[in-house]
């Protein structure tokens, strides 16, 4: 293989190189751009859960009623969520039985109705591991997270809304708060976005029930992997709950989100195999433009190999060209398309707000598509243009081999 | 076979379909000799050029050259038999558009391991010894017929073959350029010895060659 002779083809055929340099820059971008938006609508939809650190969430829906929509007329003060009803000892220490659970989390979800409102109201353990509602206090943007009961912490809109700042007191459920700090929600952590965190045992004090009552477990799996079967055993050893992880967010959204990471490699192969055939049929139709070059190469001698080497060198080179430029395209298309914002639709029991309070952007938050760099699909997309090179060179050597010198210059 | 037959074709035949181009043609060439085979258009003469270097293998008949049978060998035998033992001067030059005079002239030695700067210094040689040092980094689209040919010519001597075949070397030039490249080329045989063997219908120029072997409808007449 002669460099020199290589980098001068490709120099002095611009026209040729650019189209073949196209094709696989195409197909490559194809192959990048599906699979990179692919992966961040699944990482978009596990962002709720991924957020707060858990895998799996339990929780008790009210039996009798379903969130009609419609407010109770006499519902006032603080009260349990339909969806989230107390989860009695016995169920927390049947959770513990269930092996493959590596950490367990429970919080206390109330919601407090008066005249101007409502509040959604999050107890935390503060005391947890950094597991559910409690991984919070990394987002917060004034002061500090609650240390002892009588202590709150703020979503910054709603203190917006409300005129509060840091240091100032606020009344929950006709007892009163000091506010020490504010925070900010993250883009697509509805699962944990309430108004007001505070102390587990204040919302316990403030709902009046019973000393250990807690609403929401938030389960960390040992292995990921097996999510689905330990969803499965909850089930069944605790009748009438509901089980959510970030397939729950998958069911209740269409289009790209339905294209699993399966699907979309399998899409985004059929685009490239489509490109690399357009690529195989320009290069070995250029072999006959070449006709002459390859008569007069064998002629003073060069073997078959060797110029299947020089055009192997050839088409390599174009494919890495090639493959840089379509990698460099998809990104660009993906990055393009994280701009958009997509609605991640929140299942009723994990949405925090009540359905009735008709505040569709809470229950329906938009994300932006977190694409990300991927070493492993750049890495794919260069290996499968240098595939495609490859094959291109197969075909062109077993069609160039057929070649005899002297028909070609006989043509001349 | 006797040392200085360089060439031998044995009642060669080619057949083309139902054409017998070539008919049962015999002849020697020994080393150091100059031959020129002579006839008009379409009688059989480069036919019998591409089957005397290996481009063409023989309906019937059998090539020795430098004492190796070539007729029946593969493509990829015949091949690295002529980048070691032939070299070829076209009637229509046949140069390499993209590359340069030199990397013209050094086109067989490109895959044989050796460094750039070897096979720079071999053929920026040959092209001073065509006259045409001053132009080595021009492509062949910036070069007159008559040093195209040079080039050739250069790209012929290059691997130091034993025997050159030369077809029409003169055919796509005005006749002073053609005087020229078979001065040249004439030269080469008288000062360095090479046997050539050189196809054209010019008889004139036929002459320049120790031997004129002339051709009609596929055989040779004398």
């Amino acid at each position: 293989m002669n460099y020199r002779y290589i980098w001068k083809e490709i120099r002095h055929h611009r026209h040729r190189t650019l189209v073949n340099v196209l094709g696989i820059a195409v197909g490559i971008a194809l192959f990048v751009s599906i699979n990179a938006v692919s992966a961040a609508y699944q990482r978009a939809i596990s962002l709720p859960f991924k957020n707060i650190g858990a895998d799996i969430v339990v929780q008790r829906a009210e039996k009798r009623s379903l969130d009609s929509g419609q407010p109770p007329a006499s519902m006032r003060g603080i009260r349990l969520p339909f969806s989230n009803q107390i989860l009695s000892v016995q169920d927390m220490e049947k959770l513990r039985t269930i092996s493959g659970i590596d950490a367990m989390v429970a919080s206390l979800l109330l919601w407090e109705f008066d005249q101007g409102g409502f509040k959604t109201i999050m107890g935390v353990d503060l005391t947890a591991p950094s597991l559910g509602p409690i991984k919070v206090k990394e987002w917060l943007a004034q002061g500090r997270f609650p240390e002892k009961t009588g202590e709150a912490v703020l979503e910054t809109h709603f203190a917006k809304f409300h005129k509060i700042k840091a240091g100032d007191t606020f009344t929950i459920g006709g007892r009163s708060f000091n506010v020490v700090g504010l925070l900010e929600i993250k883009e697509g952590s509805q699962v944990a976005a309430a108004n007001i965190y505070l102390p587990l045992a204040d919302a316990q004090s403030l709902l009046g029930g019973s000393a250990g009552d807690i609403n929401i477990a938030y389960l960390h799996m040992k292995n990921p992997a097996q999510i689905d079967e330990i969803k499965t055993q909850i089930s069944k050893t605790l009748s009438g709950v509901t089980v959510t992880s970030s397939d729950s967010f998958l069911e209740l959204m269409g289009g790209m989100s339905q294209i699993s990471s399966q699907f979309s490699l399998v899409v985004s192969l059929v685009a490239l195999a489509g490109a690399i055939f357009l690529i195989i049929k320009t290069m070995v139709g250029n072999l006959v433009e070449r006709s002459r070059e390859i008569g007069i190469l064998k002629a003073v001698g060069w073997t078959s190999s060797d110029i299947q080497k020089q055009l192997m060198g050839e088409t390599f080179m174009q494919a890495i060209m090639g493959g840089i430029a379509g990698i460099a395209a998809g990104y660009l298309i993906s990055y393009l398309l994280g701009y958009l914002s997509i609605p991640v639709a929140t299942p009723w029991e994990l949405n925090l707000t009540p359905a009735f309070a008709k505040i569709a952007e809470t229950s329906a938050k938009t994300i932006r598509l977190p694409v990300s760099f991927s070493a492993g699909l750049t890495a794919a997309a260069l290996a499968l243009s240098l595939f495609a090179g490859g094959l291109a060179s197969y075909f062109m050597g077993r069609r160039m081999s057929k070649m005899k010198p002297v028909d070609i210059l006989r043509r001349l | 076979m006797n040392n200085a037959d360089i060439l031998i074709g044995a009642n060669l035949s080619k057949r083309f379909d139902d054409l017998e181009v070539v008919k049962d043609v015999s002849l020697i060439i020994k080393e150091g000799e100059f031959v020129s085979l002579v006839g008009k258009s379409g009688c059989g003469k480069t036919t019998l050029l591409s089957l005397l270097s290996g481009l063409e293998q023989p309906t019937k008949g059998q090539v020795i050259l430098n004492g190796k049978e070539i007729t029946g060998a593969s493509e990829e035998e015949l091949a690295l038999f002529r980048r070691e033992h032939v070299g070829f001067i076209f009637q229509s030059f046949n140069l390499i558009p993209t590359l340069s005079a030199w990397e013209n002239v050094a086109l067989p030695l490109f895959p044989i391991k050796m460094t750039n700067e070897q096979r720079q210094d071999r053929a920026l040689e040959l092209l001073n010894q065509m006259e045409m040092g001053h132009r080595t980094e021009h492509l062949p689209a910036a070069l007159s017929g008559g040093e195209k040919q040079r080039v050739a010519i250069a790209r012929a001597l290059i691997n130091n073959p034993k025997i050159v075949f030369a077809d029409e070397p003169t055919g796509n030039l005005d006749s002073a350029t053609g005087d020229a490249i078979m001065a040249i080329l004439s030269e080469l045989h008288k000062k360095q010895g090479m046997t050539m063997l050189m196809v054209t219908h010019a008889l004139e120029l036929a002459k320049t060659a120790d031997r004129v072997i002339r051709m009609q409808d596929g055989e040779v007449i004398t």
